[in-house]
């Protein structure tokens, strides 16, 4: 026998007595699990409810940037609720933001990363672990960096802000590459341009929608798609109803009617393109009834001289007698605020558009009123410079491709070959670049023809931040932080990009092990702008409030002085739109729209974002083309006939919809549906319209006048059943919805609890 | 007592005006469609909240959607004066509910907080309430619904999964107010206060048109809101006394 002393005798046991309980729960563990149905119409007196556990974060749906606070329960994501404490979303949120989780639990992610094997029809991808991916891209990054041939890679990504912008920035600067790219479908480049023009800087206000009275909304899909949906839906309630004296009025101006546009008091179609000399037309009556008395009129009278009501009506389609209204009541009713982006902002004339939309906020007082346009502060995120990439920017890129200039191209969260048209062979220029790396957690289009994938965290399992682009008017930033532990193995983008870092030397600028350790270091510059009393609580106790919070604010607010450089003036005017292809050969003009369920098309993976009936016209799981009924009468269309739709750039084959709402010579399709990657769910499923996009330009940001393409529209014979939800779209007698005339306006002061409206029925 | 007879006794006493007055709560939501988007942000958080499976397309091409809670559009005009309006349906938890009269097995009935509950372990899918619902927003489970593995990992583990020969529908998110209640109860506080507890389309609405909450409670803002001029209810015409309010839309 061994001899034992009482120690290792103690030990032994210890030992023993680990092994058997770990044993035991192994064997526990492993068995299968009992299953209790539980009914919660009477639960027993003692039945308590699992504990939740929330985490406060950031949604990264679309680039809006609301707080999210998600319920994990047993580390399990179950539900994304907004963020009470966010200014930007206050606890509400979108439907795409609600299905972020079957991003998180999509079946068809990628779990590991991959390398392309085999050439052509017979590629496929073969798993391979971290350090091989690593490896491969970082010792070519580390060859390139070594032979200063830096500038030869170049970084694709989506519209990033915060500290993973200021990542992104110092990666390719060690590399001295200037080829960093952000490149969303949808970003407002006219926007950021026809702002920098009149306001001197190349930022979104705030639009404060909750104090205005009357908003004209020149084609800005402002409920649903645009900058900053939920925010924008708040401020519709409140100044809808949320007022004691005052109920808000919503005028929509655009060819086909949005979501916006079905909520607004007024739906105004104007010809596609001259929404801008629209709103010339209504600054040009202000100015002429003597509305206007600022120091600059006679620069304002010669600037709008061309602008009659006569003339602007002969363009737009919209009669002298509504032009003259609206200009009225605009002038009349105040606060009022006036907003253009969406399908206005992408024509060849989209910025001139926007700075008109600019001078009629002008010229009625609105910039810098509550209930009108409000400028925001400087962000308090990281300083990082301007990288977003117009179309123009993609086409150089994929000519610099061509031309053997680029040898690695690292994509990031964004999926170009599916959101750019074909006519700017991206994907062929995807060819021409010997190594293409991913990023992505999807194989998406972009994906399939990558070389290696290391894929990424989705947004819940990563560490990351948000400083919202508008803010609200003062300054907020919010820290993203895992829910979830990963699901699979998988890393965080930010800590890929600092192990590439640390793989080409690049340590000593970037010496942070990972996205947390960065985050907060970042942090501390904000930190440090705290008063007093956060700063004698530490750095520590700040960075886990903001956790807890999810938010962090300042209530400092933007300048609300403001002086227009006359050199403006001189320069307002909008052209008459520009059209691809001639209105013989296609007498149609193409509308497309963001689709509220998918977005630019990331939302088409989602099972739940399948089958929500579009709001408009409750179809799932499709696409479909929306015609005027006088049109489709006129050739003999009804729904589900098939169509073939050809621009000068391609051809569509997708079925009809009667559109009550739409203008007689436009059609619209919306974006999202058409993917031939992207998972079982999107794989496979209708048209993408841009597909057949022309590439018109709007000269000064280069970005696609993307409802510039004009089509013809070819009956095939063939029919589908559209599948949709709703049945007979007329209310038919039996008086569902209900309506009331607006009645008189009961002033505040004498009764709060009168409302504003008066019964009829 | 027989059984018949117990059941008839038991109905006189749900059926007697005024009942719901000797309990707590009388669960109400009201919304106003001079705020309703129709943006369907309700309908994915419904789905999140309750389980709700994904039938796919062909089941969906025969109607046999499952959402508890869905947008109805309604056109007026011709263009250009075209109009839209939207209007949210879900269950209308009615007081009188003609669904309640017909199940042959009581899987469907009226409880002490005026909800209009569904007991999925006793129902055996005749479908007739389905029939005699007039705001058609029962939804019944042809199959055995999957989710594609992992999406189970994100089932709300307070909502059963219903299986295949179940009727199902709107609850208020009763799972939400019973745990609201327990936490009111451990709190030694003898009500949930309003704004305790929202069920997940009144929480995610992005425009704040839903609103819910005890109508006993006459601070509560469902009690002001149901009061409001424009109130009206859906096919109040036929008696059902529902829970649901809606403010008419104001044309201006």
């Amino acid at each position: 026998m061994p001899n034992i002393d009482r120690r290792e005798f103690l030990k032994l046991v210890g030992a023993g007595g680990v092994s058997v309980g770990a044993g035991f729960m192994l064997r526990e563990a492993n068995k299968d699990p009992r299953e209790y149905l539980i009914p919660h119409v009477l639960a027993p007196e003692d039945f308590s409810s699992g504990l939740d556990t929330f985490y406060n974060s950031v949604c990264s749906m679309c680039p809006a940037g609301c707080g999210i606070s998600v319920r994990t329960r047993e580390g399990r994501a179950k539900k994304i609720e907004g963020n009470p404490a966010h200014p930007v979303s206050q606890g509400r949120l979108c439907t795409l933001g609600q299905a972020g989780l079957q991003a998180l639990y999509n079946p068809d992610r990628l779990t590991a990363p991959m390398r392309r094997t085999g050439e052509g029809e017979s590629a496929s991808f073969e798993e391979i672990t971290w350090e091989q991916g690593l490896k491969q891209v970082g010792d070519r990054l580390d060859l390139l960096r070594a032979a200063r041939r830096g500038n030869r890679v170049a970084f694709l990504t989506q519209g990033v802000r915060g500290h993973l912008a200021q990542l992104f920035e110092s990666f390719m600067r060690q590399l001295g590459s200037p080829r960093l790219l952000h490149y969303d479908f949808d970003h407002p480049h006219t926007l950021y341009a026809a702002n920098q023009q009149f306001f001197g800087e190349s930022r979104l206000p705030y639009y404060d929608l909750a104090n205005t009275r009357l908003l004209l909304s020149f084609g800005a899909d402002y409920l649903n798609n645009w900058i900053s949906p939920v925010h924008h839906s708040l401020g519709f309630g409140e100044s809808r109803q949320g007022r004691a004296d005052v109920r808000g009025r919503f005028v929509q101006i655009e060819p086909r009617m949005s979501i916006s546009g079905a909520a607004a008091d007024e739906w105004i179609p104007a010809k596609p393109g001259t929404e801008g000399i629209l709103a010339l037309g209504l600054a040009h009556h202000i100015v002429a009834e003597g509305n206007y008395s600022g120091a600059d009129l006679g620069a304002w009278t010669n600037a709008l001289a061309d602008y009659t009501p006569d003339a602007v009506a002969e363009q737009t389609g919209v009669p002298v007698n509504t032009i003259t209204r609206l200009a009225d009541s605009f002038v009349d009713t105040t606060p009022s605020l006036a907003i253009g982006g969406g399908a206005a902002g992408n024509h060849s004339n989209g910025v001139d558009t926007l700075v008109a939309v600019n001078a009629l906020n002008y010229l009625v007082g609105n910039i810098g009123q509550e209930g009108g346009l409000v400028l925001n502060p400087e962000p308090a995120g990281p300083a990082v410079q301007q990288h977003r990439a117009s179309y123009s920017a993609m086409v150089e890129l994929a000519e610099a491709a061509r031309q053997g200039e680029i040898d690695i191209l690292i994509i990031s969260g964004t999926n170009p070959v599916f959101t750019l048209p074909p006519a700017a062979e991206f994907a062929e220029a995807l060819a021409q670049i010997p190594l293409v790396v991913s990023l992505s957690s999807f194989l998406d289009e972009t994906t399939a023809l990558a070389d290696v994938i290391l894929p990424s965290h989705t947004y819940l399992e990563s560490w990351g931040d948000d400083f919202p682009e508008p803010g609200v008017g003062f300054s907020v930033g919010a820290v993203s932080q895992p829910v979830v532990s990963p699901l699979y193995n998988t890393r965080g983008t930010g800590d890929i990009i600092l192990d590439l870092a640390r793989r080409m030397g690049s340590s000593s600028v970037m010496p942070w092990q990972n996205m947390e350790e960065f985050l907060k270091y970042g942090w501390r510059r904000i930190y440090q702008r705290g008063d007093s009393q956060t700063l004698a609580q530490g750095f520590d106790a700040f960075w886990t409030s903001v956790l807890k919070a999810g938010a962090w604010g300042e209530t400092t607010n933007g300048s609300t002085a403001f002086t227009l450089n006359p050199d403006v003036i001189a320069g307002i005017g909008v052209a008459p739109p520009e059209f691809s292809g001639s209105e013989e050969d296609y007498p149609f003009i193409l509308h497309p729209y963001l689709s509220p369920n998918f977005h630019d098309g990331r939302g088409a993976n989602l099972p739940w974002m399948q089958e929500l009936p579009d709001p408009m016209t409750s179809v799932v799981y499709g696409s479909w083309v929306e015609v005027n009924p006088v049109t489709a009468e006129e050739m003999g269309l009804s729904e589900g006939d098939l169509v073939d739709i050809q621009s000068p750039h391609g051809q569509l084959r997708v079925p009809v919809f009667v559109y009550p709402a739409i203008m007689p010579n436009v059609i619209a399709i919306p974006i999202g549906q058409g993917h031939g990657e992207y998972g079982r769910y999107a794989k496979g499923r209708g048209v993408n319209p841009i597909e057949i996009l022309s590439p018109l330009l709007e000269p000064i940001t280069g970005n696609l006048a993307s409802s510039a393409t004009r089509v013809n529209l070819t009956p095939t014979g063939g029919r589908v059943k559209l599948v949709k939800t709703g049945g007979v779209s007329r209310d038919l007698g039996r008086d569902i919805v209900q309506h009331t005339s607006l009645g008189v306006e009961v002033s505040s002061a004498a009764d709060n609890s009168i409302p504003i409206t008066e019964v009829t029925t | 007592m027989s059984l018949f007879s117990r059941f008839m006794d038991g109905w006189r006493k749900y059926r007697k005006p005024g009942y719901y007055d000797e309990f707590d709560y009388h669960w109400t939501m009201t919304i106003d469609l001079d705020k309703c988007t129709g943006c369907e942000a309700c309908v994915t958080a419904c789905q999140a909240e309750n389980n709700i499976p994904v039938v796919g397309e062909d089941e969906m091409a025969k109607g046999r959607e499952m959402q508890w809670i869905r947008i109805e559009r309604y056109w007026e005009g011709e263009y250009p004066n075209a109009k839209l309006s939207f209007i949210p349906m879900m269950c209308q938890h009615c007081d009188a509910a003609p669904c309640e009269t017909v199940c042959p097995v009581g899987a469907t009935y009226h409880n002490q907080d005026g909800l209009n509950a569904q007991i999925y372990n006793r129902c055996i899918g005749t479908r007739a309430c389905a029939v005699y619902c007039p705001y058609e927003v029962r939804y019944f489970n042809y199959y055995d619904h999957e989710w594609d593995s992992p999406l189970e990992q994100q089932l709300n583990p307070d909502v059963t999964v219903r299986g295949k020969g179940v009727m199902e529908k709107c609850t208020f998110c009763i799972q939400r107010i019973r745990q609201a209640k327990d936490v009111a109860k451990d709190d030694d506080r003898r009500r949930v206060q309003d704004g305790e507890m929202q069920p997940a389309c009144v929480q995610t609405c992005p425009t704040k048109a839903l609103v819910f909450g005890d109508r006993k409670d006459h601070e509560s803002q469902v009690y002001k809101s149901m009061n409001d001029p424009r109130n009206y209810r859906v096919l109040d015409e036929l008696n059902t006394d529902s829970s649901v309010f809606y403010l008419k839309k104001v044309d201006a």
